[in-house]
């Protein structure tokens, strides 16, 4: 019996040092090429301007100003990534499985590839030129409607403004995230569930959401971490109103008044952490339904 | 006796002669190790600024030098960043020259980053605008203004009161964002100054109360403001620095017309510093620059740019300066009234406007 | 049945709505280059520039190479970690996460000093050498958005089953992941590309610290303080980026084994 087991299990052990081999490159391309480099950042928070080991800066991360910043970033964040999971998955869902024509899905696809990316100046130039005071669109609505959104409370430069405005890369990003995903939905399936004699609300429940949760918690956390790190589009947005952790970040690190590099690393590893976090949720969120998906 | 003062004469001259003639020796060794390292490399010029377009081809037409230019994105602090990250570096990744905010200079010098250099015409730059031992030495200098853009605004404002006006609600906006830009900040402390009456210690309270006071009214905008957003209708009054904002009036051309104004009172001056690497891979193409920014030649090539060189007053008394570059600046009696703050008040007021812009005007009202 | 055609026409249309107006507008704005007409002054001005074709042609290079990189890096770690080592997915996931919270400003000026001409690996000393330290960085900035893509599209498929039917068959690794596996998972390697080329493309902070004649420097150049030239700038790039991302679906239809 042992003379038997024993080569089973050298060859599963075999097996899987193999696939530390074959896992190999990508860490040691994370290391050489984001881990190392990164390193000067966590090292750097832990230091003081001449270098010296410090506490101070993850102390001064404590103070209100701060804490409210990180506040304001996860709430965007939170936002733009729900709504950007929600409506990326309307539309995902429209284009792949509403038969549409043919052509329509190759056109959002690489539609999105483009829009996920515009961000910065020119989409906030953008959106100033849309929905701003003077934007076509406000000038549109007050022509041809006499409606002035700004009059009924509507304001580009806020939290909703904002928002919306990361919308336009989060949506794109969540559509192509989810593409391979709703592919995997057979029609047969659906075909399967109605013969059974379910209804659309059963089918959805029972079959198609069980198996869109996990990649769509992972979108969420993609979403949610690209809005976290997003720095151009709110300062050329709303740069003096809103104190985004980015903008505080880029102040010490980039700016040219303040300049306290060693917080801005602080500052930095804040982030880090909190994804880290955000990470771990999605972790124990995602095998907690995946125990009743298999 | 005569013989005597004679022969002291002679000497005297042949000692001004030689130390002349040692200078240009010096100065045409260093154009000859200039050009043998061939390259200089830059950062954070970008064409429009000060007009570094032209004062870099001018550069490169007469020493014929190639001059190879990094991120004109780049703020004071990425410079210096780049310095201290290509300090192993000989790669055309490495800074050889900078061009930086005043604060920065005495800051870079401290972490051992820059080496010093006396240009030929170092003695005409004032004392307040440079290091003593030669590590930075300011460039030139702008003051604070508004651009306007006149197909949205009737009466162009005057002076910083104006701005509280009710005709100019959603209008005023800073050119950066005062956590981060020292342009913004120094545009509060402008606003600041003319509240407080030229008391530059209570300058950055009074403008951040001022600024409060803006936004209260919804005057003030909080958009980054440039050229596009001015032509786009967003911002049609900036507070930017004047070579800025002419600059960007003649890039706009009439479309829409703009005014530049130089407000009646709070003219704050803004200098910014050269400095050469303390790892330059081309240090003599370094010093080359250098010396060519400092001549006349390079100083009327930023003052065509619309910046003051630092040796302004210098080129003015000797009569050095082409009266159509004159005209097309805004009146020298607006630059009489502009105040120089001085590094410990620039870093005071820094602290104050920077830390406290939040809590005080805290835009965060729009939600 | 007919009920349910309306509703995703009117999803997708509402969806176009959101995208196009932004660029209509503008574009309205880019054409106001000429006091009192629209003209295509702003256009003329952009194109007339021979930097245009020389840097939009070397960021597309960098692109393509950059999402053959990528994918060879992404898909064989995503699918042993499906397979084989799930204990190790939470450190992977957090790793792809990094390159969106860390500022690349921090990262290029990493790179400078671990890999500048006086270190043991002196990428920056040379032009092909830079370039590669490039591509690196962007196959780092692309890994979030890869490896998403990628592991969703393994989810679908059944790999264990795949593997199996093709180890008992007699295949080798490299086989398996050419042509059983990567086939697969076309849709995900797709969507991946896709963002990759976007990100490279647009890219200006390593490009520009690295010295090199990208696109993103190129267009920061052109627009830094001018106010129409941006706008037509900014539609050129849209337009032609997703010109190149047509082709690439194009590409990766044609060849063998694509079922759409």
């Amino acid at each position: 019996m042992s003379t038997t087991a024993l080569p089973a299990a050298a060859a599963r052990d075999k097996r899987i040092s193999w696939s530390w081999l074959g896992v190999l490159p990508f860490i040691a391309f994370t290391v050489l090429f984001l881990l190392l480099p990164a390193a000067n950042l966590i090292v750097g928070a832990f230091q003081d301007a001449s270098g010296a080991f410090t506490l101070k800066n993850i102390v001064n991360l404590g103070q209100p100003t701060i804490v409210r910043s990180y506040m304001l970033s996860l709430q965007i964040s939170a936002a733009s990534a729900a709504a950007g999971v929600f409506l990326g998955f309307l539309l995902a869902l429209a284009v792949i499985h509403g038969m549409l024509p043919r052509w329509v899905r190759p056109t959002l696809m690489t539609f999105s590839g483009v829009a996920s990316q515009f961000a910065g100046v020119p989409l906030a130039f953008a959106f100033l030129a849309t929905l701003g005071r003077t934007g076509l669109v406000t000038a549109i609505l007050m022509t041809l409607f006499d409606f002035n959104i700004y009059r009924a409370g509507f304001n580009l430069l806020s939290f909703l403004g904002l928002t919306l405005t990361y919308l336009y890369f989060q949506i794109p990003l969540m559509v192509l995230v989810i593409t391979p995903a709703l592919d995997g939905l057979k029609r047969e399936w659906r075909e399967a569930a109605s013969t059974l004699g379910a209804t659309g609300s059963q089918y959805w429940r029972m079959v198609a959401l069980p198996i869109l949760w996990p990649p769509m918690l992972g979108a969420f956390l993609l979403l949610f971490a690209n809005a976290f790190g997003a720095i151009a589009t709110a300062y050329a947005l709303t740069g003096s109103s809103f104190n985004l952790i980015t903008i505080l970040l880029y102040a010490q690190i980039r700016g040219d008044a303040l300049h306290d590099p060693n917080l801005g690393y602080a500052l930095a590893l804040g982030m880090i952490l909190i994804t880290g976090v955000s990470n771990g949720a999605y972790i124990w969120l995602a095998s907690r339904s995946a125990r009743w998906i298999r | 006796m005569k013989t005597n003062g004679m022969r002291l004469t002679v000497s005297v001259l042949a000692l001004v002669a030689s130390g002349s003639m040692a200078l240009a020796d010096s100065m045409d060794d260093l154009v000859a190790a200039a050009k043998k390292e061939g390259q200089l490399t830059t950062i954070a010029l970008p064409h429009d600024w000060c007009g570094y377009g032209d004062v870099i081809a001018g550069f490169k037409a007469k020493y014929g030098i190639e001059v190879n230019e990094l991120n004109p994105d780049a703020g004071s602090a990425d410079e210096i960043e780049a310095i201290k990250a290509n300090k192993g570096n000989t790669g055309p990744q490495a800074p050889d020259v900078i061009d930086v905010g005043l604060s920065f200079g005495p800051s870079a010098k401290a972490e051992g980053l820059l080496q010093p250099y006396k240009v030929s015409t170092w003695d005409t730059i004032p004392d307040s605008a440079k290091d003593a031992e030669g590590y930075w030495y300011g460039d030139y200098y702008g003051v604070m203004s508004f651009m306007v853009n006149k197909d949205l605004v009737k009466t162009v404002p005057s002076d910083w009161a104006d701005l509280l006006s009710d005709e100019y609600a959603n209008s005023v906006a800073l050119a950066g964002a005062p956590q981060t830009a020292n342009q913004a900040i120094q545009g509060v402390f402008a606003a600041g100054l003319s509240a407080a009456k030229g008391d530059v210690a209570k300058a950055g309270e009074e403008g951040l109360k001022f600024f409060a006071e803006l936004n209260k009214k919804g005057n003030f905008v909080p958009v980054t403001g440039k050229s596009a957003s001015l032509a786009q209708g967003t911002t049609p009054i900036i507070i930017a620095w004047d070579y800025n904002a002419l600059s960007w009036r003649d890039v706009l051309a009439g479309n829409p017309p703009a005014e530049v104004v130089i407000p009646k009172t709070g003219v704050v001056a803004g200098v910014y510093v050269q400095a050469i690497s303390a790892y330059a891979p081309h240090p003599n193409a370094a010093k080359l620059w250098m010396e060519y920014l400092y001549s006349d030649e390079g100083q009327l090539g930023w003052l065509k740019g619309y910046c003051h060189p630092i040796r302004f007053n210098d080129l003015a008394k000797n009569g050095k300066i082409p009266q159509e570059l004159l005209d097309k600046l805004p009146p020298a009696a607006a630059y009489e009234k502009a105040i120089f703050p001085t590094l410990e008040q620039q870093a005071a007021a820094k602290e104050v406007i920077a830390k406290q812009w939040n809590d005080v005007v805290g835009a965060e009202v729009a939600k | 049945m007919k009920q349910s055609r309306i509703i995703p026409w009117i999803g997708f249309g509402l969806g176009a709505l959101y995208f196009l107006i932004p660029l209509i507008a503008t574009f309205e704005f880019s054409m106001r280059m000429e006091r009192g007409t629209y003209s295509f002054k702003a256009y003329r001005i952009v194109f007339a520039d021979p930097g245009f074709q020389s840097s939009f042609a070397y960021s597309a290079v960098i692109a393509v190479l950059t999402i053959i990189v990528g994918v060879a890096l992404v898909v064989p770690t995503a699918y042993l970690v499906q397979l084989k080592l799930p204990r190790l997915r939470p450190v992977v996931e957090f790793l792809t996460l990094l390159p969106l919270v860390i500022p690349a400003i921090v990262i290029v000026f990493g790179y400078l000093r671990m890999y500048n001409s006086s270190s043991i690996l002196p990428l920056t000393g040379s032009a092909r050498g830079t370039d590669l330290l490039l591509i690196f960085a962007y196959v780092m900035l692309s890994l979030p958005y890869m490896y998403r893509s990628v592991d969703t599209a393994l989810r679908t498929i059944d790999i264990r089953t795949l593997t199996e039917a093709a180890q008992s068959l007699g295949s080798s690794w490299p086989r398996i992941m050419l042509q059983v596996i990567l086939p697969n998972v076309r849709v995900g390697v797709l969507s991946g590309a896709f963002l990759t080329f976007a990100i490279v493309i647009g890219e200006f902070t390593m490009a520009s610290l690295l010295n090199r004649p990208a696109f993103g420097p190129y267009m920061q150049l052109i627009g830094a303080n001018r106010a129409y030239e941006p706008a037509a700038l900014a539609i050129i790039a849209f337009a032609v980026t997703w010109a190149c991302m047509g082709l690439i679906q194009l590409v990766a239809n044609l060849s063998p084994g694509s079922k759409r």
